[in-house]
């Protein structure tokens, strides 16, 4: 008797033991790392069952979506996705927001195990590596069909998206390199506010009077963060970042880059601008909580619609065009897509998710919610319907304005970021930062920053 | 009554029954994925397509092209021999102290074990990122003493590593734990007849206590060395690697060529090299073991 009651118990605490894995399988995957299994490197996780349901228009379907963003955007957008199921009732959504770090680590884990969201924010700058390696859905099928009107989006924008001869994305919003400012902290020094035609010594001397004045950064932002600002300044001086066939640099002569380098270890040098280690400080305290808009700083890099991401807490900012060269008629800036909605290719709702995009970007219900925050709208005509609608803060009116502005300054809008970009971009904050640090000279940076870039490209290629 | 084999076969079965979760877990979480990358170690695998055998080129390309592969390994060998050393040092210190009869101790063993359970998280990590870095409470602190400095302990690659290490020994209650419950173990009758002799206590220390703690002098210093060769969080979280890659930990490098740059082969081939680096350092210390480790079950 009493062993039978033994061997009942035991039984009684596996079969417990078993049914609280269950609880396990369901979910996003919460990785287990437990402490044994650690030396084997990560290697991709097996497909979980996901409650992904097939069927077509009129049947129920659950869209996964993903974005990088801030608080806002995401507060907003998930605004949008229950305006979209309000009207479609069928359609419902599983949002996996975060934000810009991790976001692309995250997605190549996803794509590695076949559980990539139906509907992905990209970036140009791994727009390639994905479409390369048929990641993504070709959204010609839809734009053919009708599901996806881009009638009334720019020709050359449009084409962005366009690798190997599919359409890898839609691109949502273009942008363009900008300078931001505080105009009070700017006032408080005395400088005068910036126009379309400065330079790059009107830039250093507002930047370094800021500090004399105030005590202030001139320049608050992360100038070598990725070499978005190094490519303008490349284009700036007629050459190109790469090479055509894209296994090397494009430049010949590495005075450009250090040049470029040595110009903010100068102002770092005078305190107009933070050194490394106040930089990594200041990126811990998130968008809203930078230099430029707290007013401990008076510029920044950042893209055109940087004032109107942060207008919640600071709404007196303003941006300008990038300096230009003195003396220099060349057109550096570019038009970039600001980012595109891409379908996965494993996705099984794909019709559904186009039509999801196709709201997105043409329909004013939409629009309205998202006031340009990701970005001036691609399509003309929601772009006179929100200038018509006087719905616009001065911060968004201020940006639709300086598009047509800008355009006056732009060439040609480059190619998408090779394979291998990030790697690349790794390399350019190295090199910059050894010479912050003051290990190498700028010159030396520059060879090192050639030598480590060509091998990444020559061998992602 | 049932037959003798028959009652041990069913015990069996309870048994396996019992480790069927674990089991489980291990095979299909440890074992076959770790079959699975060293297959992908032999192949250019960007995580999007199918993976492509390339032979050794990966391990070739790791010893003869890969600078920041020897950077990585300099920074976590730099790592264990600092950090190892030192936390069995203050571990077996402060198991020693504890070791006395005085009021409060149950509160201070606890005290000082809190560290290592919480310590490898992200949370703590993100508060030393803050006590360290730029405008933190060291360089306040520091600045009140008439200290000034324009870069933070966490921005100067010269000493950026010191602070993971510090955060590393902070973290010594597990192996604290371990000696403290070795301690108890060593016969009192050994220190009795010391002090009969008249011995003091450094002699009854070097002659008694450490030679009796080799065995968890060792089982500690092989666990220790093992997870330090795999510390991540600290490396990731506080410094993303910065600056200059002078805390660049070797996972944390494996990582961001599996991640961020879709180069998973070449670092699926850096884990097993990383593998093959720990059991090198195990099988020393396990063969030297019969040169300092004492058993007593052994003496004549």
């Amino acid at each position: 008797m009493k062993r039978s009651l033994k061997k009942i118990t035991a039984l009684g605490m596996a079969a417990a033991m078993a049914f609280s894995l269950a609880g396990c399988g369901s979910g996003n995957g919460r990785e287990t790392t437990v402490n044994g299994g650690g030396t084997a490197a990560p290697s991709a996780e097996t497909s979980e069952t996901q409650a992904n349901s097939t069927e077509s228009a009129g049947e129920p379907v659950t869209l996964k979506i993903t974005w990088w963003g801030g608080q806002g955007r995401h507060d907003y957008t998930q605004k949008m996705l229950d305006a979209y199921t309000a009207s479609h009732p069928n359609v419902t959504f599983e949002a996996m927001p975060s934000g810009w770090d991790g976001y692309f680590d995250k997605l190549a884990t996803q794509a590695a195990s076949g559980s990539m969201p139906d509907i992905v924010q990209m970036d140009y700058l791994y727009i390639t590596t994905y479409a390369k390696n048929n990641s993504l859905a070709d959204l010609q099928q839809f734009v053919a069909d009708g599901t996806i009107d881009t009638s009334k989006i720019d020709e050359n924008l449009l084409n962005t998206g366009n690798i190997n001869g599919k359409l890898n994305g839609l691109v949502l919003s273009s942008s363009y390199l900008s300078v931001g400012y505080n105009p009070e902290v700017l006032a408080e020094a005395g400088a005068a506010e910036p126009a379309s035609s400065w330079t790059w010594d009107d830039f250093i001397k507002t930047a370094e009077t800021v500090k004399e004045k105030t005590g202030k950064y001139g320049m608050a932002g992360g100038p070598v963060d990725d070499t978005n600002l190094f490519n303008y300044w490349v284009r700036q001086h007629g050459e190109s970042l790469f090479r055509e066939d894209k296994k090397a640099i494009g430049y010949s002569d590495d005075k450009l880059c250090s040049d470029f380098i040595k110009m903010w270890a100068d102002l770092m040098a005078k305190g107009a601008a933070p050194n490394p280690d106040e930089y990594a400080a200041i990126q811990t305290l998130g968008e809203e909580g930078r230099p430029v808009v707290t007013g401990d700083g008076a510029m920044l890099t950042e893209w055109n619609n940087y004032a109107t991401k942060v207008s919640g807490t600071n709404d007196k900012l303003k941006m300008v065009t990038p300096p230009m060269v003195a003396g220099s008629g060349t057109m550096g800036l570019w038009m970039k897509p600001g980012m595109f909605f891409s379908i996965a290719e494993t996705s099984k709702v794909k019709k559904e998710a186009a039509e999801f995009i196709d709201w997105f970007v043409n329909s004013e219900e939409a629009n309205d919610i998202m006031m340009a925050e990701r970005g001036t709208p691609v399509s003309s005509v929601i772009r006179d319907y929100m200038v018509a609608s006087g719905k616009l803060s001065d911060q968004q009116a201020a940006m639709f304005k300086g598009v047509e502005d800008a355009l006056a300054l732009c060439g040609e809008t480059p190619d998408p970021d090779p394979v291998g970009m990030s790697e690349v971009n790794e390399s350019f904050k190295n090199a910059a930062y050894s010479a912050f640090y003051g290990q190498v000279t700028p010159e030396e940076a520059a060879a090192k920053f050639r030598k480590d870039a060509d091998a990444i490209l020559s061998r992602n290629n | 009554m049932k037959s003798k084999k028959k009652i041990r076969q069913a015990d069996n079965a309870v048994a396996y029954l019992l480790m069927t979760p674990w089991l489980v877990g291990f095979i299909g979480m440890w074992l076959i994925p770790a079959i699975i990358s060293i297959y992908y170690s032999f192949t250019d695998f960007n995580l999007l397509n199918d993976p492509k055998i390339i032979g050794f080129a990966n391990y070739a390309r790791a010893f003869t092209q890969d600078e920041t592969f020897v950077q990585a390994l300099k920074v976590t060998v730099l790592y264990v021999l600092i950090l190892v050393p030192l936390r069995l040092a203050f571990a077996l210190f402060v198991a020693m102290l504890l070791n006395k009869k005085h009021k409060g101790l149950g509160l201070y063993r606890t005290l000082y074990y809190v560290p290592s359970i919480i310590g490898g998280s992200i949370a703590v990590s993100v508060v030393w990122k803050q006590i360290f870095g730029n405008k933190g409470v060291v360089m306040t602190l520091l600045s009140v003493f008439g200290i000034h400095q324009t870069t933070s302990f966490l921005g100067n690659p010269k000493t950026a590593l010191s602070v993971i290490v510090l955060m590393g020994v902070w973290q010594f209650g597990s192996s604290m734990l371990i000696f403290l419950s070795a301690l108890k173990q060593i016969p009192f009758t050994l220190y009795e007849s010391a002090m009969v002799d008249g011995a003091k206590p450094s002699y009854t220390f070097f002659r008694i206590t450490l030679p009796m703690l080799t065995p968890t002098i060792f089982f500690n210093l092989i666990l220790q060395i093992i997870n330090g060769f795999r510390v991540f969080t600290e490396s990731y979280v506080i410094t993303d690697g910065g600056p200059l890659d002078s805390t660049l930990s070797y996972v944390l490098y494996l990582y961001r060529r599996a991640f961020t740059y879709f180069d998973m082969g070449y670092s699926c081939a850096l884990a097993w090299i990383l593998v093959a680096i720990i059991a090198v350092f195990t099988v020393i210390i396990f063969k030297t073991q019969k040169n300092w480790v004492y058993y007593e079950s052994e003496e004549g």
